[in-house]
C-alpha cells in the first residue's frame, strides 16, 4: 500500500480535491448506471403494455437527462483523474530528475543508463495509468458488487447470502494468484531494463559496433534480450490462465445459483417470479467486477513492481550533500590544502597519503602513469567522493564543510573525457553560466583557441553539436570543453588532460592565454605532456597514489626521475640516464628507442 | 546535416495513412492462422454465452410453472457445460493471442534492431540517443496490442454489428433505419475529430520522445551538470519538458474522450426518437408492441458495438503515431551497405590506394578534396596535421564509415572498397578510435569483443601486449571486474589501454589508431609501443598523433591541411623540407625545452 501513499502525498492539495472528487463522481456514476435500466422497465410495464402514451415523453426526456448527466459527470470524473495523474507524473519526473541529477557517481557506477531510463518512462507510465485508469475500475467494481449486493439483499436475503457464500472463494483465489504472480512481475521488469539497457548501449557504442562488425553479434545479443522478455511476458500470461478459468468459473456460479436456486425458490414459493427478474437482469452487475478482478490484480501488480522500482530513486539520497554545518563562502580564494589524503574504491587503494598545498594564483601539475590517481585528486577536490583519511582544505576549510553549489560552482574543470551536450556551441560553451554575454562567449572560445573552428562551420556559434560532442574533432571537443570551464570565471581552474588531443601549437597558444586570464585562479593542470606541465609552480608526480617526485621543472629534472624519464622519452633523449642536461643532444633520431612505428 | 536536440520535435516527412497499418499487416500475416483460430474460438464462445437467457427463458417458462426438478436439474448441467465451453475456448484464444502479440512486438523490435544496426553514423550523429530508443522500446510496447487484440476485436464487432443490423431489419424496417440514422452523423463527428485527434498524438509522442532525449543525456552527461553545478538550469529545463509532455497528453486525452461520449448521447438520442417514432407514429394501436420492445434492445446491441470500435479505433489513431515512427526508423536509407554484387574482400596484404578522393559530409562543403597516396602493404603511415583539418576522416573512410563523393580507395591494386561487403572489408581493420567506449560488463567481455571466440588466455595476452595487465590484476576481480560506460572506475587512459587491446585481439590486417593513446601518459606509452612492435610487422598502420616523438619513426607522414595533403615523405624527408612540418617539429620541440634538430 506504500506507493499508493507515495502517490498521494505527490499529489498537491490542489488535486487531491481533484482526485476524490473524481473518485465520487465514479461511484456515483457507476450507481447511475442502475437508474436507466430501471426506467426502461418502467417505460414496457407504463407505456407499452398499458397502451398509455402519456408517460412516455416524461420518461424518455427523464432517461435523457441521466444519461446526459451521468455521461457529463463521467467526461470530468475522467478530465480530473487525468489532470490529477498528469500532475503526480509532472511532480515525480522533476522529483525523480531532481534525484538523479544530484546522485554521487558511486551510484551511476551501479546503475546503467538504460535501466534509470526504464524507470523514468515505463515505470512511470504504470504510475500514470493507476491513477487515471486502475483507480476509478476499482470503485467502478467494488460500487457496483456491493450496491447490487444491498439491493438484491431486500429482495431476497437468502438468495442473496448464497451468492455471498462465492465471494470468499474467490477472494482466496485472488490471493494466492495475486502472490505467485508477483515475483513474475518483478523478472519481467528486470527483463524490459536488460533490454532497454541492451538497446541503449549499442546505439551509443555504434562506432565501436560498426569498427567491429559486430551488428550480427549484437543483433544476436538483443535478441536474446527480446527473446528473454517476451518470455518472461508470457509466463505472466500462463500463470494466469491457469487460475482464470477457477475466476471465470467462480463468476458464472454466480448467474448459476441466480436462475436455478431462484428457480428452485419460486417452486418452493420462497420467491415470485418478479423478484427473480429483478435478480436475472441485475446478474451481470455481479460477474462483470467478478471477471474484471484478475485484469486488475495483473494491473495492480504491475503497477507496485514499477512503482517500487521509481521509490527506490525517490527516496535514494545522496551522502554527499551539503552539510548541516556548512559554512557560506560567496567567494573562493583558491587556496587548496591535500593533507595526508588517503582513498580507495573497494580494496583498491588509490591514493595514499598525500600531502600538498597550493596558494592562490599558483599552478600546480600533476603527472604520473595512467591510472596512477590523478583524476582522482580533482574528483576529491569536487567532492565527488569523500576522502577516507586525511582532509582537503580549500581557503582552509574542510571541503566536506562547503556548500556543494559553492564548491563546484567555484572550480571550472575541463573534464578529460569531454561530453558536450547536443545544444548549440555557444549553448555548450555557457553552459555552466547561462547568461553569459554573446562576446564573452565568444571571447573564452577565442582563447580556448575554438574560436578559429567555430566561426569555419556552417552556422557558426549556433551549429548544433551532437550529444558527446559527435560530428567534432577530439581536439575540438576538448576547446569547447575548455571554454566551457573557463566561462563560469572560477577560482580554481582544473584542466584534466584538455589538450591531449590538440596539436602543439595550439597547445602553445593555449598556454599563453592561461597566463593571462581576465580573472584570477588557481590552476591545476593534468597533463602526459611536458610542455604542458613544465611552466607551474608545482609539479607532483604520482605513482601507485603516491607522490613520487615533487618540485619545479627545473629541480625535477635534476632529479632524474619519472618526470626526466618522460621528458627524454617525449624529446628523444637516451632514456639510460647518460645523457647530459640540459645540453641537447645531438642526434636525436638515432638515440629514440621504439616508435609506434 | 541539421541536428536535432532534445527540445525540437523531429518532424515526420510521411503522410499519414491506413497504409501504416497495411504495412503493419506483415506482422499480423505471420500470425494469420493464429488469428483465424483465436476468432473462431471467440465466436463460438459467445454462441456458447448466448444460450445463456435462453435458459433462462426456459426455466422460468418450463420448469418453474410445472414444478418440474428433474428438467431444472438438467438445465444446470446443461448450463453448466455450456459455460465450461465457453472458459475453455476463452482461455485457449487468451494462449494464443498472447503469443501473437508478444511474437508481434518481438519482431518488430527484431526488425528495428537490426535496421538501426546498418545505418550509418551520421544517423545516429544526428539526433539525441534517447530518440531513438524509445522507438525500440516504448513505442513497440505500444503498438503491440493494436497489431493483435485490437485487430480480432474490430473484426468480431464487425460481425456483430451485422449479425444485429440483420436481426434488426427483419423485426422492422423504419425503425431500423432511425437506429442507423445516428451513423452517419457520428461518422461525420470522427472524421472531423481524426486529424484533430491525430496531431494531438503525434505532438504528445513527439514531446515524450523530447523528454525521453533530454532524460538519456542528462544521465549521461550528469557528472558535468555537477561540475557545474548546472542542476538547477536542468530542472528547469526539465519543467518545460515535462510540462509540454503534460499539456500534449491532456490535449490528446480531450479529443480522445470526447469519442465516446458522442456516441453514447447518440445512442440515448435515437433510442428516444426511436420510442417517439414506435408509439406516435406507428398509428398508436401498439399492436406490436412486442416490436418496440425488441427495437429498444437493439439501440443498446447496435450501438454497445459501434461504440466499442470508436474506442477501437481511439486506439489505433493514438498508436499509429508510434507506428508512423517506428516504420520512420524503418525506412531511414542504409547509406553505406553491400552494393549490389558485391564480393567478400579475400585477406589482403595491406596496401591501401587513395586515387582522388574528395570527400564532404554535407554536399557543397568538401572536407578532403583530390586526395592522392598509396601505403604500401606492411608500411606504417603517420598523419599530422591541425586539429579538424580532416585526419580522422581520412581514415574514416578506409573502413568505409562513409562514402566517397568521388574518387576511390583500393586496397591491394585490386579491390575497390566500395565493391566488397562491408564485414569482409571492416573485419580485417582494427580501429582504434578517438572515444573508447566500454560496454557495460566485465573487462573480459570488453576486450573479447575485439574477437568473439578468444579465449581467456589470449585476452590477457593482448592485455599484457599494451601493458593493461598490471592495473586490471589490482581490480578487486580482476579481469571479471564488472564496469560501464559512464562508471567511474576506469581512468580515461585505462579505458584507452582496454580498447587498445580489444583492438589488437581482432588481429587486424590494417590498423589505425586515432589518438589511440592520447590519454596515456608517455612511459605507458612506449612500453605499449614496444609490446605491439612484434604484432605491427606485416601489417599496414595508419596513426594519428599530436605527439610527434611516436611518430617520427613511421615509413610515411602526411601532413594534412587545406583539404589535402601538403607534404608528404618520411621523417627525415619532410625535416629536410623546412616546411610545415618541420614548423611544426621545431615549435614541438622548443616547447619541450629542448632545441631544434641540426638536421638539414
Amino acid at each position: 500500500m506504500f506507493p499508493i501513499r507515495w502517490l498521494w502525498k505527490n499529489m498537491g492539495k490542489k488535486y487531491r480535491v481533484m482526485f476524490a472528487v473524481a473518485l465520487v463522481l465514479s461511484a456515483v456514476t457507476s450507481t447511475m448506471l442502475l437508474i436507466n435500466p430501471y426506467l426502461t422497465s418502467l417505460l414496457i410495464n407504463d407505456v407499452i403494455m398499458a397502451q398509455n402514451a402519456d408517460p412516455l415523453i416524461p420518461l424518455l426526456v427523464g432517461m435523457m437527462a441521466v444519461q446526459l448527466a451521468r455521461l457529463g459527470m463521467r467526461f470530468v470524473m475522467i478530465v480530473f483523474f487525468e489532470k490529477s495523474s498528469q500532475h503526480v507524473i509532472y511532480n515525480l519526473r522533476i522529483r525523480l530528475f531532481e534525484a538523479l541529477q544530484y546522485q554521487e557517481s558511486s551510484f551511476f557506477d551501479r546503475n546503467r543508463t538504460g535501466d534509470l531510463m526504464t524507470r523514468l518512462s515505463g515505470d512511470l507510465d504504470w504510475c500514470r495509468h493507476f491513477l487515471s485508469y486502475l483507480c476509478y475500475q476499482i470503485v467502478d467494481c467494488v460500487v457496483m458488487f456491493t450496491s447490487t449486493l444491498i439491493f438484491f439483499f431486500f429482495v431476497n436475503w437468502q438468495l442473496t447470502l448464497a451468492l455471498l457464500a462465492v465471494t470468499p472463494l474467490l477472494m482466496i483465489i485472488t490471493k494466492v494468484y495475486s502472490r505467485m504472480v508477483h515475483p513474475r512481475f518483478v523478472a519481467m521488469r528486470d527483463r524490459l531494463a536488460d533490454m532497454n539497457t541492451a538497446a541503449q548501449e549499442n546505439i551509443a557504442g555504434n562506432r565501436v559496433v560498426k569498427a567491429f562488425t559486430r551488428e550480427d553479434y549484437e543483433r544476436e545479443r538483443f535478441h536474446e534480450k527480446n527473446k528473454d522478455y517476451r518470455d518472461a511476458n508470457l509466463s505472466i500470461n500462463k500463470l494466469w490462465l491457469t487460475f482464470y478459468p477457477f475466476i471465470e468459473t467462480l463468476a458464472n456460479l454466480m448467474t448459476l445459483i441466480t436462475i436455478f436456486l431462484g428457480g428452485f425458490f419460486i417452486m418452493r414459493g420462497e420467491l415470485t417470479a418478479g423478484g427473480l427478474s429483478i435478480f436475472t437482469s441485475l446478474a451481470w452487475a455481479l460477474a462483470n467486477p467478478m471477471r474484471n478482478l484478475g485484469n486488475l490484480v495483473n494491473d495492480i501488480q504491475r503497477f507496485f513492481t514499477s512503482a517500487n522500482k521509481i521509490i527506490e530513486i525517490y527516496y535514494g539520497r545522496p551522502l554527499i550533500t551539503d552539510r548541516p554545518d556548512a559554512e557560506d563562502h560567496p567567494k573562493m580564494q583558491g587556496h587548496i590544502e591535500f593533507d595526508d589524503v588517503s582513498f580507495s574504491f573497494g580494496p583498491v587503494k588509490v591514493l595514499d597519503h598525500v600531502s600538498f598545498e597550493v596558494k592562490p594564483g599558483q599552478t600546480l601539475a600533476i603527472m604520473g602513469p595512467t591510472g596512477s590517481g590523478k583524476t582522482t585528486i580533482i574528483n576529491l577536490l569536487s567532492r565527488f567522493y569523500d576522502v577516507k583519511d586525511g582532509c582537503i582544505r580549500v581557503d582552509g576549510c574542510d571541503v566536506r564543510r562547503w556548500k556543494l553549489q559553492q564548491l563546484r560552482g567555484s572550480i571550472g574543470t575541463a573534464t578529460q573525457e569531454v561530453f558536450l551536450f547536443s545544444d548549440t556551441v555557444e549553448g555548450n560553451v555557457a553552459f555552466g553560466d547561462t547568461s553569459l554575454s554573446e562576446e564573452d562567449a565568444h571571447d573564452f572560445a577565442r582563447r580556448a583557441a575554438a574560436d578559429d573552428f567555430i566561426s569555419k562551420m556552417p552556422e557558426g556559434y549556433d551549429t548544433i553539436v551532437g550529444e558527446r560532442g559527435v560530428g567534432l574533432s577530439g581536439g575540438q571537443k576538448q576547446r569547447i570543453a575548455l571554454a566551457r570551464a573557463m566561462a563560469i570565471r572560477p577560482s580554481v581552474l582544473v584542466l584534466d588532460d584538455t589538450t591531449s588531443a590538440v596539436d602543439m601549437e595550439t597547445e602553445k597558444y593555449i598556454q599563453e592565454q592561461l597566463r593571462q586570464l581576465p580573472f584570477p585562479c588557481t590552476k591545476i593542470i593534468i597533463a602526459q605532456r611536458i610542455s604542458s606541465a613544465k611552466d607551474a609552480d608545482q609539479i607532483l608526480v604520482l605513482q601507485h597514489g603516491k607522490i613520487a617526485e615533487r618540485g619545479t621543472h627545473e629541480e625535477l629534472l635534476r632529479n632524474h626521475g619519472y618526470y626526466w624519464e618522460t621528458f627524454a622519452l617525449q624529446n628523444d633523449l637516451p632514456a639510460d640516464g647518460a645523457a647530459p642536461f640540459p645540453g641537447a643532444p645531438d642526434s636525436p633520431a638515432s638515440a629514440a628507442e621504439g616508435g609506434a612505428c | 546535416m541539421a541536428r536535432n536536440k532534445f527540445d525540437v520535435d523531429e518532424t515526420l516527412e510521411s503522410p499519414f495513412s491506413f497504409s501504416h497499418l497495411k504495412r503493419a499487416f506483415k506482422y499480423i500475416k505471420r500470425h494469420k492462422w493464429k488469428m483465424i483460430g483465436a476468432f473462431v474460438l471467440s465466436g463460438l464462445a459467445s454462441v456458447a454465452g448466448l444460450f445463456g437467457p435462453k435458459i433462462m427463458q426456459w426455466v422460468l417458462d418450463d420448469a418453474v410453472p410445472n414444478q418440474d426438478y428433474g428438467l431444472l436439474g438438467r438445465l444446470a448441467v446443461f448450463f453448466v457445460g455450456l459455460t465450461l465451453i465457453s472458459i475453455v475456448f476463452t482461455t485457449i484464444r487468451s494462449r494464443i493471442m498472447a503469443h501473437v502479440s508478444q511474437d508481434i512486438i518481438y519482431d518488430i523490435r527484431e526488425d528495428l534492431f537490426a535496421h538501426l544496426q546498418k545505418l550509418p553514423f551520421s544517423y545516429y550523429d544526428s539526433r539525441p540517443a534517447g530518440k531513438i530508443l524509445v522507438r525500440v522500446i516504448n513505442y513497440v510496447n505500444s503498438v503491440a496490442d493494436m497489431l493483435s487484440n485490437g485487430i480480432i476485436n474490430m473484426v468480431l464487432e464487425i460481425v456483430n454489428i451485422l449479425f444485429i443490423v440483420v436481426f434488426m431489419f427483419s423485426t422492422d424496417v423504419t425503425l431500423s433505419w432511425i437506429i442507423i440514422a445516428g451513423l452517419p452523423v457520428f461518422a461525420a463527428i470522427i472524421l472531423y475529430l481524426k486529424p484533430r485527434q491525430r496531431r494531438a498524438w503525434q505532438k504528445q509522442s513527439n514531446k515524450n520522445s523530447n523528454y525521453n532525449a533530454y532524460l538519456a543525456e542528462s544521465i549521461d552527461g550528469v557528472r558535468v551538470s555537477q561540475l557545474f553545478t548546472r542542476q538547477e538550469e536542468n530542472i528547469g529545463i526539465m519543467r518545460r519538458l515535462a510540462e509540454a509532455c503534460r499539456q500534449a497528453w491532456m490535449k490528446a486525452i480531450y479529443i480522445n474522450n470526447s469519442v465516446w461520449v458522442c456516441s453514447e448521447v447518440l445512442t440515448q438520442i435515437v433510442f428516444t426518437v426511436m420510442y417517439i417514432a414506435g408509439v406516435y407514429w406507428m398509428g398508436g394501436a401498439f399492436v406490436s408492441f412486442g416490436v418496440i420492445m425488441a427495437m429498444g434492445n437493439y439501440v443498446s446491441r447496435f450501438w454497445q458495438p459501434i461504440t466499442n470500435l470508436a474506442n477501437i479505433y481511439n486506439n489505433f489513431i493514438n498508436n499509429i503515431a508510434y507506428l508512423e515512427r517506428i516504420f520512420e526508423t524503418m525506412d531511414e536509407p542504409v547509406v553505406v551497405d553491400d552494393l549490389p554484387g558485391a564480393v567478400d574482400l579475400p585477406e589482403i596484404r595491406g596496401k591501401v590506394t587513395f586515387r582522388d578522393v574528395t570527400f564532404a559530409y554535407e554536399p557543397g562543403i568538401n572536407i578532403l578534396e583530390h586526395l592522392n597516396f598509396t601505403a604500401e602493404a606492411g608500411q606504417s603511415i603517420a598523419l599530422v596535421g591541425p586539429t579538424g583539418a580532416g585526419k580522422t576522416t581520412v581514415v574514416n573512410l578506409i573502413s568505409r564509415f562513409y562514402n566517397l563523393t568521388g574518387g576511390a580507395v583500393i586496397v591491394d591494386d585490386a579491390y575497390d572498397i566500395s565493391r566488397v561487403t562491408l564485414h569482409s572489408l571492416r573485419t580485417q581493420m582494427g580501429i582504434m578510435l578517438q572515444d573508447s567506449f566500454i560496454f557495460s560488463g566485465t573487462i573480459m567481455d570488453n576486450i573479447r569483443y575485439g574477437r568473439l571466440d578468444a579465449t581467456d588466455q589470449e585476452v590477457m595476452e593482448a592485455a599484457k601486449t599494451v601493458r593493461a595487465h598490471d592495473f586490471i590484476m589490482e581490480m578487486e576481480r580482476g579481469y571479471y571486474t564488472e564496469v560501464n560506460e559512464r562508471g567511474s572506475r576506469l581512468s580515461q587512459g585505462q579505458k584507452q589501454l582496454i580498447a587498445f587491446a580489444r583492438t589488437l585481439l581482432s588481429d587486424p590486417k590494417i590498423l589505425i589508431l586515432d589518438e589511440a593513446t592520447s590519454s596515456i601518459d608517455t612511459k605507458t606509452e612506449r612500453l605499449l609501443q614496444e609490446g605491439i612492435q612484434a604484432l605491427l610487422k606485416g601489417r599496414t598502420s595508419f596513426i594519428i598523433a599530436h605527439r610527434l616523438s611516436t611518430i617520427k619513426n613511421c615509413d610515411k607522414i602526411l601532413y594534412i591541411g587545406n583539404k589535402g595533403i601538403l607534404e608528404e615523405g618520411s621523417h627525415d624527408e619532410l625535416l629536410a623540407k623546412h616546411g610545415l612540418y618541420y614548423a611544426l617539429y621545431t615549435a614541438q620541440a622548443q616547447e619541450q625545452g629542448v632545441p631544434a634538430p641540426a638536421l638539414s
